[in-house]
């Protein structure tokens, strides 16, 4: 038979320690949320006292406008550059920093050190490191001799998403690293051990050990970053305030767009909860691998 | 991994591996390279010689100028100010609910700790336009008191997440031992659990204080007169105030991440300490 609560504690008392916390989250996230939903079911500027119901047209509008389709499939581009790279990075790193090698800990924190920092910094930085006359990429390209790959790496549209997403990868490879890091450290010896015994070589270890046993850690990486790769805002922001052109808008730089610059609040809103299914999807598997255990 | 057994092969391997991984790390160091060497050269300089050379002299009053002429100093003072009232708050605050919701077994507990846990998929976007009405109402828009809730919000989740993994392993004996001795919960929690949690309370610390030095979107839509703004938004007035003169332009960047550099390297084994434990259980 459940108790309604353990033996000794008063019965007001996990309000006590629940409520402050439950009510921030509740006035700041989830209100706000629901108020958003509310929105994005009307025509509204954002500012007038009069909204406009409208149903469900702002979603229709998103799938039928065609700047709204080539940001969706700059965000796929911007998702998939943004998770598979640093996953893949930060498994490498992780896998060799695994071992006993010398200086270790300083190839952790070079690989990690850019992830703590402001995107903002980092977006001016890179910016400059991009920037065609003055910047340190084509300098040194002209510095090897490759002279003719010199390009306006953030001025062109072809080349301007790839160059805040390389800058992203550069950003973000520490963290799957750290994880994968802690992943790694929980196999066991001996199974490695075992398979040597066996006859097994290296590739087949990892094939067949360290990728299954570090699963639980790649669903963890690869949710975690496909939903800050959802919401990316700041880099781009900063190093091409989506454009040139429309070049590098993508969902979380376009619902900003369309809500307080363009005075499309109800289609921004939309854009917003489009954004909000799409990652509370993803949540979904991350959460079932977190909740497993339960008091 | 398995151990190559040749000894000469293993010492070969092993220095492979270190040389291709000292060229991606100079990669990955590089652009720090290229800022500080910048930042302490001259704008004259700059302009008449190669970008990788050497300075004669270092211009260290960029850094100086920086921080007051082009009013850095404002914006850090802010950053600084709105992370040390809202980080221990909001942790504190995490704390007490993770707390209750492992230990106090009260009904409901789990539907509780999904209804935060969810909020760690939720984008910020999708709070903004409401927030800013909200905020406007409640007379805080365009003061660091705009951002201290929702920080502490948005904190929550991955806070609570850590705090009731921690709780969960504490033993129940602990517990029940402080209750027959007449220990109040308040007394049970300030007194035994948070001197147990300092590590995992440590880690959260850090990487709070981290998050909120270096969020940008709602300090950009929250804040507008540049003596209430936080830091992210600072750079990025310099960035465009600023765009041709470089070696002013490193200094800024240099003096906004380097509170950041100072409190990684400071503690950075609780870092990955903090990460693990809320993101993977153990």
């Amino acid at each position: 038979m459940r108790r309604l609560l353990a033996s000794g504690v008063k019965p007001l008392t996990p309000l006590f320690f629940v409520a402050p916390a439950f009510l921030i989250y509740t006035v700041f996230i989830v209100y706000p949320m629901v108020d958003s939903l509310i929105v994005s079911f009307n025509k509204w500027d954002g500012v007038s006292p009069q909204k406009e119901f409208i149903g469900l047209h702002n979603y229709a509008e998103f799938f039928q406008d065609q700047h709204s389709l080539e940001v969706l499939g700059r965000t796929l581009q911007w998702t998939i550059g943004a998770v598979v790279v640093p996953t893949l990075l930060g498994l490498g790193f992780a896998v060799v920093l695994n071992r006993r090698l010398p200086g270790r800990s300083v190839f952790r924190g070079v690989f990690y050190l850019s992830y703590t920092m402001p995107l903002v910094a980092l977006g001016v930085m890179w910016s400059w490191i991009y920037n065609p006359q003055f910047g340190a990429l084509n300098a040194l390209l002209r510095a090897v001799g490759l002279g003719k790959f010199e390009a306006g790496w953030l001025s062109a549209p072809q080349s301007a998403l790839w160059s805040v997403m390389a800058t992203n990868v550069w950003y973000a490879s520490g963290f799957p690293m750290v994880l994968f890091l802690a992943g790694l450290q929980t196999i066991p010896q001996e199974l490695y051990e075992a398979a040597w015994i066996d006859g097994a070589r290296p590739a087949q270890s990892f094939l067949h050990i360290t990728i299954p046993s570090l699963r639980e850690t790649f669903v963890v990486v690869i949710a975690l970053l496909i939903i800050n790769s959802l919401k990316a805002f700041d880099l781009i922001y900063v190093m091409t305030w989506g454009g040139p052109g429309r070049s590098t808008q993508v969902l979380g730089v376009w619902m900003y767009f369309n809500t307080f610059l363009f005075d499309k609040a109800g289609f921004g809103s939309a854009i917003a909860w489009i954004m909000t299914i799409v990652s509370l999807a993803i949540a979904i598997p991350y959460i079932q691998v977190l909740t497993r255990e339960h008091a | 991994m398995a151990a190559v057994v040749n000894p000469k092969a293993r010492i070969i391997a092993t220095t492979l591996i270190l040389l291709v991984l000292t060229a991606v790390a100079v990669i990955w160091v590089f652009p720090y390279v290229m800022l500080l060497l910048t930042s302490v050269k001259s704008q004259g300089f700059l302009l008449k010689h190669n970008i990788f050379a050497l300075p004669d002299r270092m211009q260290l009053s960029n850094f100086k100028d920086a921080f007051t002429s082009a009013g850095l100093g404002t914006f850090v003072k802010n950053s600084f100010v709105i992370a040390i009232v809202k980080v221990p708050t909001g942790i504190l605050l995490a704390a007490l609910a993770a707390y209750s919701i492992s230990k106090h077994g009260f009904r409901g507990r789990r539907a509780v700790y999904f209804y935060f846990v969810i909020g760690l998929a939720i984008p910020i976007q999708v709070t903004l336009l409401p927030l800013n009405i909200l905020l406007k109402n409640l007379h805080m828009l365009n003061s660091l008191m705009a951002l201290f809730f929702p920080y502490i919000a948005f904190g929550l989740p991955f806070q609570i997440m850590v705090m009731r993994g921690f709780f969960l392993t504490v033993p129940n004996e602990l517990i029940d031992a402080a209750r027959i001795d007449g220990s109040a919960e308040a007394q049970i929690f300030f007194g035994i659990m948070i001197p147990l949690a300092v590590s995992a309370l440590a880690a959260l610390v850090i990487l709070d204080f981290l998050a909120t030095w270096n969020e940008f979107l709602m300090a950009l839509i929250f804040l507008q007169s540049p003596k209430n703004e936080t830091l992210p938004l600072g750079l990025m007035y310099f960035q465009g105030q600023y765009s041709t003169r470089w070696s002013l332009l490193c200094a800024g960047v240099v003096l906004g991440i380097l509170p950041v550099v100072i409190v990684y390297f400071a503690l950075q084994r609780y870092f990955t300490a903090g990460i693990y434990a809320g993101a993977i259980k153990q």
